[in-house]
């Protein structure tokens, strides 16, 4: 997890709002670039969850993005995609071929505990009482998110313990 | 509206779909090169990148660009083709420490000594992931693999010192641990005006041993900017580069302050210089006349 | 009067000898004369020995010449180095330095009585005349001048251009060697005269250059901007010619860290959308393989030339071989086709490069010149070549339509895809070494592979039947029959006129496209033949084995094949064809007999 650039002693709501929204964007995308990659590569399960995971960040992206956009209108953007990285995302290498499902929701898990982290941080930092609101609704938020994934969990029932990777063909040379 | 602002990141993205495994690093080098060209901003077509073979070198065919997959450890050479034969293209070569620094190795104190403007990206994961695991120069020494299986015996290449000391204009280290910070880099290593090095530690989860992955990574991940390393300082960047294998280093170890003329501008003054007293193409043969 | 003399002399690196030639040759030149020139050394850089050929007619040459007619020794160790690269016979005029206290009854020449044998205190006439003995070669063009009328004026001419800035005493003692080796020959003139009558193109302008200068011109001329390259003998000075020119036509040299990187840059440029080109000589071909692969399978033009010597390894660094042609025709892993082409003269080096770019840039494939190191060092004076009569072709490029959802490798009717080259907008794609589907995406399918093999071999169809590339002289009916490519060609040429004036009724086929092997001129070639020999200077008899792999050759075909500086005479062939002629008799009557 890694920001940049940014103080958030002087954040104006604008710029924490952008900042929310491009925290869902990269978590959108990282989502959906895990999603493709399960696709490739025959693990049709976590590529579902995945793409579940795409749908609830777009969701809530959208949501910011008309707030953002009943406040300020199209007023141009401060903060740069390159402030951020990783606040919600999970690591590039949380994907593996053939991960169960059990699996992809425990990276997705971890993120969500990864972002809730980094809103609980910032807020000591924060004077403004708006952007304070915003961060506050935000860490709640990232509990929501928690739930929904520990649901997630909870519909595949009690973890068996077995290893699916003891059944897996060893990878093949190109 | 500048040109700087004519593409996203997604406009590099290409339609072919990775065969890298899942989790691997590369897939966040793709990402910081999508991010790192639409900072430049230049459109597709005027862009040629370049590789090898190995995992890595796959990576031409995932931008929207000229791509060119070629042989394994040739992809300088190409490189260095394509941006004499025109240099108006943003040249890129890419490809794995195999690739760089084995079959390859000759090529790069070529490359700079020459100072050709091209950038050149490698992945560096200590392993040959495409043949399935075997010792690759950079691998440390005592390491397991299926063709060291009692512990390599050999030291590692450390591919920051060699570039160094063989004179590159630009030399930095990314990671995919700050994806941001490897865009700035790749974007920075375009921007510079001559041969520009990009080491990029990029995990194979395949093959990769733990420390390697992310989470080991960020425990010995420093940026050079919070070093307070000055870029400028060549001796400097060498006695940090020494860590290699033990600290990763981010950011921009050297970068010449006062970059040497290109091969390539090179090329261009003296074709500028030699075209006035050229034969007309067909009266060629004048020349061998003995009068 | 003579119309053709061939000379050959030898001494050791510091007796100039070889520039001797060069001045013997463009004295030649200026007076109108034909000549061809070819030079030999030991493996010396310096101080080595050497030796040059120089043969002078007033008409137009085939080949360096047979036996000598005049062998000039500076001392007989050096001659004799040389071997059957400088062949004495009874109708050569053996001229040697005295001072080497031979008596002219005891030359160490065995089993040949010369012509004529003459002694010349060469060292000590230089010595007196130019103060020094280095001025053995100017005494030796003097003497030359005197006996066999060539260069009287000329030579001392561009001597004096050559010194004009060592100063004028540099100049006056060459003159006053030059003068007395002339007056030597006019006081001991020769027992039969073998002066060579004047030549009826005095005047005219010549050209004077060697097979790898006219290759690299060539490529110049055709369009060729980008030369990627690493030094190796006898292919070097093509590279150097482009490091001289070829930024005048905005082009660029590089003389890379090797021969991979040599052509790596080549394949690049072509990549990058212009003609491109490498050159080497067989090691370098070893090393280049692998990137001709890549060229192949990405349908990149780029154009190899292979200046041949004697082979494998080392080898024979300065002579010459035929002995690439298996390398060059099936140089790379995997199935396919890369067209060779070979030269047979410096004169026709320059039609056979430009053909080269333009079947490289036309099918989109790497071509390789077979070039030798005879053609690529040997001098030649030319007549001017009209260069417009030669037509340059481009690769073709994607045009509007082509350029909507751009498929690199498109299949077409003539199975040639447009190509598209970085900087063209629309035209973006992936070239590489894997094998790719038609828009170039990867692909490890069994059907495409099978599909794009097709398309790679069936593109070539079109040259097989590119009759120009091939020569018929003599009579097209004839029985008997030869094959010849290369420096080769040109003996065979000379081989095929003696023949003809004896009376035999003979042919000569000359490919100048060896690969692939155009079956159908082959097979109409052999219509006639009832006996043949396929001559190559090869040890595996190469030439002979490629044919035979492709066509059934009429079983009277045999291979005449030997290792490399080893030349072949004309007379040798033309023995080997009355040899043929009587075997033919002696079956002819064989068939008869049962009939009685």
């Amino acid at each position: 997890m890694a920001i940049q650039g940014i103080d958030f002693a002087n954040l104006s709501l604008m710029d924490a709002l952008d900042l929310a929204i491009l925290i869902e964007d990269e978590a959108q995308e990282r989502y959906q670039d895990f999603a493709a990659q399960m696709e490739q590569h025959h693990t049709p399960e976590a590529a579902k969850f995945f793409t579940y995971m795409v749908e609830n960040e777009a969701k809530h992206g959208r949501e910011l993005l008309a707030r953002r956009t009943q406040l300020f209108g199209d007023t141009p953007r401060q903060v740069k995609a390159a402030m951020i990285f990783d606040v919600e995302a999970p690591d590039f290498d949380e994907a593996r071929a053939f991960m169960s499902a059990r699996e992809a929701m425990a990276a997705a898990l971890a993120s969500e505990v990864k972002a809730h982290a980094f809103f609980e941080s910032a807020l000591p930092s924060i004077k403004d009482p708006d952007v304070r609101a915003l961060f506050e609704e935000l860490r709640i938020e990232e509990i929501e998110h928690q739930e929904l994934v520990q649901l997630e969990l909870a519909k595949l029932g009690k973890d068996n313990g077995v290893d699916g990777s003891a059944y897996e063909d060893e990878p093949a040379a190109q | 509206m500048s040109a700087t602002c004519e593409f996203q990141a997604k406009d590099y993205k290409s339609d072919l779909k990775p065969i890298w495994c899942p989790g691997c690093g590369d897939f966040s080098v793709v990402q910081g090169i999508y991010r790192a060209l639409a900072a430049i901003g230049r459109p597709p077509h005027e862009i040629a990148f370049v590789s090898g073979i190995g995992c890595s070198s796959r990576i031409p065919g995932y931008t929207t660009a000229y791509g060119f997959n070629s042989v394994h450890g040739r992809s300088l050479p190409i490189a260095q083709g394509i941006k004499l034969a025109n240099p108006d293209l943003l040249v890129l070569a890419a490809g794995g420490d195999g690739d760089g620094f084995s079959i390859g190795g000759g090529h790069i104190a070529h490359l700079i000594r020459r100072n050709v403007d091209i950038t050149y990206i490698v992945m560096d994961n200590q392993i040959y992931g495409l043949t399935k695991g075997q010792l690759s120069p950079t691998s440390q020494k005592g390491r397991v693999t299926c063709t060291s299986r009692f512990g390599s015996l050999e030291e590692p290449v450390n591919p920051l010192l060699y570039v160094l000391a063989y004179g590159a204009g630009f030399v930095a280290q990314a990671s995919p641990t700050d994806l941001a910070g490897m865009a700035a880099v790749i974007e920075e290593a375009i921007r510079y005006p001559g041969f520009a090095f990009v080491n990029i530690q990029s995990p194979c989860v395949t093959y990769g041993e733990e420390a390697q992955q992310i989470r080991g990574l960020k425990a010995i991940s420093e940026s050079l900017v919070s070093l307070g390393h000055n870029p400028a300082d060549r001796l400097a960047a060498m006695d940090l580069a020494q860590h290699y294998g033990e600290k990763m280093h981010l950011g921009v170890f050297y970068r010449n302050p006062e970059p040497a003329p290109t091969y390539d501008a090179l090329v261009r003054e003296r074709q500028a210089l030699l075209s006035k007293d050229a034969l007309p193409k067909e009266n060629i043969l004048d020349l061998f006349i003995k009068k | 009067m003579r119309k053709d003399l061939v000379f050959g002399m030898a001494g050791s690196g510091g007796d100039g000898i070889v520039s001797a030639g060069d001045s013997l040759l463009q004295a030649a030149a200026a007076e109108g004369y034909h000549g061809v020139m070819t030079k030999s050394f030991g493996s010396q850089i310096r101080g080595g020995e050497s030796s040059c050929r120089v043969r002078i007619a007033t008409e137009p040459i085939l080949n360096p010449g047979g036996n000598l007619d005049v062998a000039v020794a500076l001392n007989w160790e050096d001659f004799l180095k040389f071997g059957a690269e400088l062949p004495v016979s009874g109708n050569t005029v053996v001229i040697y330095e005295a001072a080497t206290g031979i008596k002219e009854t005891e030359i160490p020449l065995v089993g040949v009585t010369p012509l004529q044998v003459i002694a010349v205190p060469i060292a000590a006439m230089a010595k007196e005349t130019a103060g020094t003995e280095r001025a053995k070669n100017t005494v030796v063009l003097g003497l030359i001048a005197g006996w066999f009328g060539i260069g009287a004026v000329a030579v001392m001419k561009g001597i004096r251009k050559k010194l004009a800035k060592k100063g004028e005493e540099l100049v006056n003692a060459n003159q006053r060697a030059f003068d007395a080796g002339r007056a030597f020959a006019m006081e001991h003139p020769l027992k039969t005269s073998m002066a060579v009558m004047p030549s009826e193109t005095k005047g005219q302008v010549k050209l004077i250059t060697d097979g790898n200068d006219m290759c690299a011109a060539a490529a110049i001329f055709a369009g060729c901007q980008f030369f990627g390259g690493y030094p190796i003998t006898p292919s070097t000075e093509i590279m150097q010619f482009f490091t001289d020119h070829v930024w005048k036509y905005g082009g660029a040299v590089l003389q890379a860290e090797d021969e991979i990187a040599g052509i790596g840059a080549a394949v690049g440029a072509s990549f990058a959308g212009k003609k491109s080109m490498t050159a080497t000589s067989g090691p370098g071909l070893s090393l280049k393989s692998e990137m001709m692969g890549l060229a192949s399978i990405a349908e990149l033009p780029l154009v190899i030339v292979d200046v041949q010597r004697g082979g494998p390894s080392t080898g024979l660094p300065t002579k010459t071989e035929q002995s690439d042609l298996f390398a060059a025709c099936f140089s790379a892993h995997g199935d396919v086709i890369r067209p060779v082409l070979a030269p047979t003269s410096v004169a026709d080096t320059f039609r056979i490069t430009i053909e080269a770019f333009n079947i490289a840039e036309y099918y989109q494939t790497p071509v390789i010149i077979l070039s030798d190191q005879e053609i690529a060092s040997r001098k030649e004076t030319l007549d001017p070549i009209d260069t417009s009569q030669f037509k340059i072709i481009n690769r073709q490029e994607p045009h509007g339509a082509d350029l909507v959802d751009y498929k690199r490798f498109k299949q077409t009717d003539n199975h040639i895809s447009p190509i598209s080259h970085p900087g063209m907008l629309g035209g973006t794609y992936l070239a590489s070494g894997i094998e790719h589907v038609e828009s170039g995406a990867p692909t490890n399918s069994g059907s495409v592979h099978q599909r794009m093999n097709d398309k790679r071999t069936k593109k070539f169809d079109p040259l097989k039947d590119r009759k120009d590339l091939f020569e018929v002289l003599g009579n097209p009916d004839a029985p008997i029959a030869m094959i010849a490519w290369g420096s080769i060609a040109g003996v065979c040429r000379e081989a095929l006129a003696m023949a003809q004036a004896e009376g035999l009724n003979v042919k000569l086929l000359v490919p100048y496209l060896l690969y692939p092997v155009a079956e159908g001129v082959y097979n109409e070639f052999f219509t006639s033949v009832q006996k043949g020999l396929i001559i190559e200077q090869t040890h595996l008899a190469q030439t002979f084995k490629l044919l035979r792999m492709h066509i059934d050759l009429p079983k009277g075909v045999k291979s005449l094949a030997r290792s490399g500086a080893n030349p072949f005479l004309p007379g040798e062939i033309v023995a080997a064809l009355h040899h043929l002629l009587s075997e033919l008799q002696r079956s002819h009557e064989g068939q008869l007999q049962p009939q009685e």
